[in-house]
């Protein structure tokens, strides 16, 4: 039978081949829809920790769902699904399929901090958001944002150069992000500079694009630090 | 011994034995009447672990409470007795115990406790059916032994799930009150379970969390912020047992609105208090009034404090609700001072 109320059911969780036939009976289409249950069937008590390893989301075991936070929030007035009272209850938990639904929003915290004055079990939700953010990036559930390029790029020079080179950051940050080379700022920029005809700089910065200067006796230092930055993380957030 | 030099305290808990204590101390006579064999009432009879809010075991502090009266030359005792028949009024009470002996006073303090919940009466709890399903007094006990296993096989339980609220705030079983204690007895157990068991995470399910006056930070919140107790919003309709022999705890999750079939290795029921089972007994001997829950029914409080519908006969402790130790010790004070300034009435009356 057909379901006419399927509006009321999450769409993920209908199931329906366009074209089916069963013993060479046609039951495409509505025919053969099947519901898959709403029941969650366990908790990842870890998950808390998880997200507690990340810088803000330190104390989100306190919490006591008392709401607070979603009341006082900035976002929640603009959107009923930034709910981060919810989200905590989710992490607490370990739902974190429930969690993933809502990926593409908790970003969206705008860090009045409003939540964080006003929450009685000092949980520090904006932190949470953030820690949730951070760890829903780093596991690529959420694309990488510009200021993580940014920090890549710039992480990346530092451990192959031991030294940054302006310039190069610049182009690496703008490759990285998809934006184009020249862009009016710069363009705004450069002409004030021209300006004071700075010709010693203008000549060693080309100079630096073009040899790359490296740290003396540099070496292996970058691989050693890079080993122990992946290390650290490992251990912060795994361990 | 006469008359007006003794008060009968009902009852050897926490309540009657801080009456009887108080009657002494003010230099009148208790006479203790106490059904079972033992002194100490239900933390010693059902062998609770560690006490709310002082942390002390039961045996020591309750211990200390009786051996108070043992050594105290106004106080007698007459165990695995009970009152029969009261005749007589205020001033003037003649007491029949059940082994023929006779006990003559002159204000009466009734201190017969309650009766814990018992779970069979919520069958769909799976108590009674599975092994491990345990109320909150089995699992205490099982704390004072100082290990924490499922029954059943004796493994250590990766997840242990307190429900809050058994025998309480129920009106298909007839118990429409808070039983007052439990959720600091449960958030307390909580923390107990593990210190024992460190690799225990321990679930509280729960309608409201009420862990009154102080209870908060010390258990509630300690509990939930130095023991990682997670507290789960969901009455629970049902607990089953999965193929592989673990409980399925099932419910709904109030917070996330979805059914939950939760895989569980012990369940505990956080079982409320009863008005004592011989209540009805009690009031018919005494001629006294129950509320309307069963309880024994208390006078105007403001004036007449911890009186019952009967003139000189007090009540005090989980006999008139649920009630916790302090209070209840608070309540036997009180009613052991309202018995003694009446004998001092009645001894002004007659001189």
């Amino acid at each position: 039978m057909a379901i006419h109320e399927k509006t009321l059911i999450d769409p993920d969780r209908i199931l329906q081949h366009d074209h089916l036939v069963v013993d060479g009976v046609d039951v495409s289409g509505s025919w053969n829809t099947m519901i898959s249950p709403r029941t969650l069937v366990d908790y990842e008590p870890d998950f808390e920790k998880i997200i507690q390893s990340y810088s803000g989301g330190e104390n989100v075991h306190r919490c006591w769902q008392c709401g607070s936070c979603t009341n006082s929030c900035t976002m929640y007035a603009q959107n009923v699904d930034f709910n981060p009272r919810y989200w905590i209850y989710l992490i607490r938990l370990g739902l974190k399929a429930e969690l993933l639904k809502d990926k593409d929003i908790i970003w969206q915290c705008v860090s009045c901090n409003k939540c964080t004055n006003i929450c009685p079990k000092d949980v520090r939700p904006e932190g949470v958001m953030k820690a949730t953010a951070h760890w829903l990036e780093e596991n690529g559930y959420t694309p990488k944002s510009f200021s993580t390029h940014f920090d890549e790029e710039f992480t990346h020079q530092c451990l192959e150069y031991g030294r940054i080179e302006d310039t190069e950051v610049m182009i690496g940050f703008f490759k990285r992000t998809g934006q184009p080379l020249v862009q009016t700022w710069i363009v705004q920029f450069g002409k004030g500079l021209a300006k004071h005809l700075p010709l010693g700089q203008l000549a060693k910065m080309g100079l630096n694009t073009i040899f790359r200067p490296k740290t003396k006796s540099w070496g292996r230092t970058g691989e050693v630090l890079a080993e122990y930055v992946k290390a650290q993380k490992e251990a912060v957030h795994h361990g | 011994m006469s008359v007006q030099d003794t008060v009968l305290v009902v009852g050897a808990g926490p309540a009657g034995l801080s009456a009887a204590a108080t009657v002494a101390a003010m230099g009148k006579k208790a006479v203790i009447v106490e059904k079972e064999d033992v002194l100490g009432g239900a933390p010693i009879i059902s062998g609770y672990a560690k006490l709310v809010p002082s942390g002390e075991w039961a045996k020591d502090a309750i211990g200390r409470m009786v051996s108070r009266v043992e050594g105290d030359g106004n106080v007698s005792i007459h165990k695995s007795v009970k009152v029969t028949e009261l005749d007589g009024e205020a001033g003037n009470f003649t007491a029949h115990l059940s082994d023929g002996k006779k006990v003559e006073a002159g204000s009466i303090v009734l201190a017969t406790g309650f009766t814990h919940f018992d779970s069979i009466n919520k069958p769909e709890w799976g108590f009674g059916t599975y092994e491990d399903v345990l109320t909150t007094t089995q699992m205490e006990q099982m704390v004072a032994t100082g290990q924490i296993r499922c029954p059943s096989d004796g493994r250590v339980p990766e997840r242990v799930a307190i429900l809050l609220c058994v025998g309480s705030r129920d009106r298909q079983i007839g118990r429409e009150w808070c039983s007052k204690i439990c959720c600091t007895v449960s958030t307390n157990l909580a923390m107990e379970i593990k210190e024992l068991s460190p690799s225990t995470d321990v679930f509280i399910y729960y309608m409201d969390i009420r862990t009154f006056g102080l209870y908060e930070d010390k258990f509630y919140w300690k509990s939930q912020e130095e023991f990682k107790t997670k507290f789960v919003k969901a009455r629970i309709a049902e607990v089953t047992k999965s193929p592989d022999g673990r409980l399925l705890v099932k419910g709904e999750d109030t917070l996330v609105k979805r059914p939950i079939v939760i895989p569980m290795d012990l369940v505990v029921h956080a079982i409320g208090m009863d008005p004592n089972v011989l209540n009805p007994e009690i009031a018919k001997v005494f001629g006294v009034g129950l509320e309307k829950h069963g309880f024994i029914d208390r006078a105007e409080q403001y004036t007449n404090s911890q009186g019952t519908t009967r003139k000189g006969i007090y009540v005090c402790g989980a006999a008139t609700g649920p009630e916790d130790i302090d209070t209840s010790i608070a309540q036997g004070q009180s009613a052991g001072a309202r018995a003694v300034a009446d004998l001092f009435v009645q001894q002004k009356a007659v001189g």
